[in-house]
């Protein structure tokens, strides 16, 4: 156990370190530099992917908390526990990364728009979600946290139309944003290279978070198993 | 502080974070394995007591 344990551990920290290495040396020497933002435009190449895993995360959410209402399985629950907190991490970042980016840019740190605030209201749905997992009693937990779940959701696709139908400051669209959207080709390479590099990364926390969930669903069913009989 | 400075701090965090939250994950599933054995251990004992006849 202990030596899988440690092939696990290494293997999961080369994974991490490679692909934030990598990710990290495109955007930093690879991406051309901005004309009009400059070098703190590259954080531009950690703050969108980031936003971008934090809603697959929860999508992954809303779909494994509509499942466990169906069929009641522990796999799904554990899906939605895993993605719900991967999901929350990513979406730190971008609120730590976001603020960092527009205090050379905007001159402020923070501002009361319609992006901003709706992904902070995100954030905070999904700490809810995470709390209610961790410290309602009784036997209904799970189904709270997925009808929670599932209602949350709701906010995801606002956040990302939130700067069409509002007016912001948040930038408008970078891709999809209409006729004077669009990256320039060395951009656009490095940028969707990070996509796909942060939603492996997110993926495999999921995957990671999931099977410790699974372990610490079976550990407490054993724990009552042992109860039962008398025997621990 | 310079754009530079935004630059770095936006990237020294974001890998702190997830890092961080992978180290998070790791003593986690060390921790449920390391409970799991100490429970079976307990159960062994607990039984073998329960088997032994009483003198």
């Amino acid at each position: 156990m202990e030596g899988r344990m440690k092939k696990i551990a290494t293997t999961s920290i080369l994974i991490t370190v490679a692909l934030l290495g990598i990710t990290s040396y495109l955007a930093l020497a690879v991406a051309p530099t901005e004309a009009t933002m400059g070098d703190v435009q590259r954080i531009f190449y950690y703050h969108v992917p980031s936003a971008w895993v934090a809603g697959v995360c929860f999508f992954i959410n809303f779909l494994a908390s509509v499942w466990y209402l169906i069929k009641r399985t522990n796999g799904s629950d554990a899906i939605a526990a895993a993605s719900a907190e991967v999901g929350v991490v990513f979406c730190s970042v971008v609120l730590i990364t976001g603020p960092i980016w527009a205090r050379p840019v905007w001159g402020i740190w923070w501002t009361w728009d319609a992006r901003l605030t709706t992904t902070l209201v995100l954030w905070l749905i999904y700490v809810s979600y995470l709390m209610l997992r961790r410290f309602a009693a009784g036997g209904q937990s799970q189904v709270m946290a997925a009808v929670l779940g599932i209602f949350g959701f709701v906010d995801v696709p606002i956040v990302y139309m939130s700067i069409r139908w509002f007016r912001t400051q948040h930038p408008s669209p970078v891709m999809g944003g209409g006729a004077n959207s669009g990256l320039a080709a060395p951009m656009l390479h490095v940028f969707l290279f990070n996509l796909a590099a942060f939603t492996v990364l997110g993926l495999f926390f999921v995957w990671l978070r999931y099977k410790m969930e699974l372990a610490q669903q079976e550990l407490e069913s054993a724990h009552a198993q042992a109860a039962l009989k008398g025997v621990a | 502080m310079n754009s530079i400075a935004f630059l770095k701090a936006a990237y020294i965090v974001t890998w702190l974070v997830y890092l961080g939250y992978l180290a998070r994950i790791l003593l986690g599933m060390k921790k449920v394995a390391a409970e799991r054995e100490e429970l079976e251990r307990t159960t062994a004992r607990g039984a073998a007591t329960l088997r032994r006849p009483a003198s």
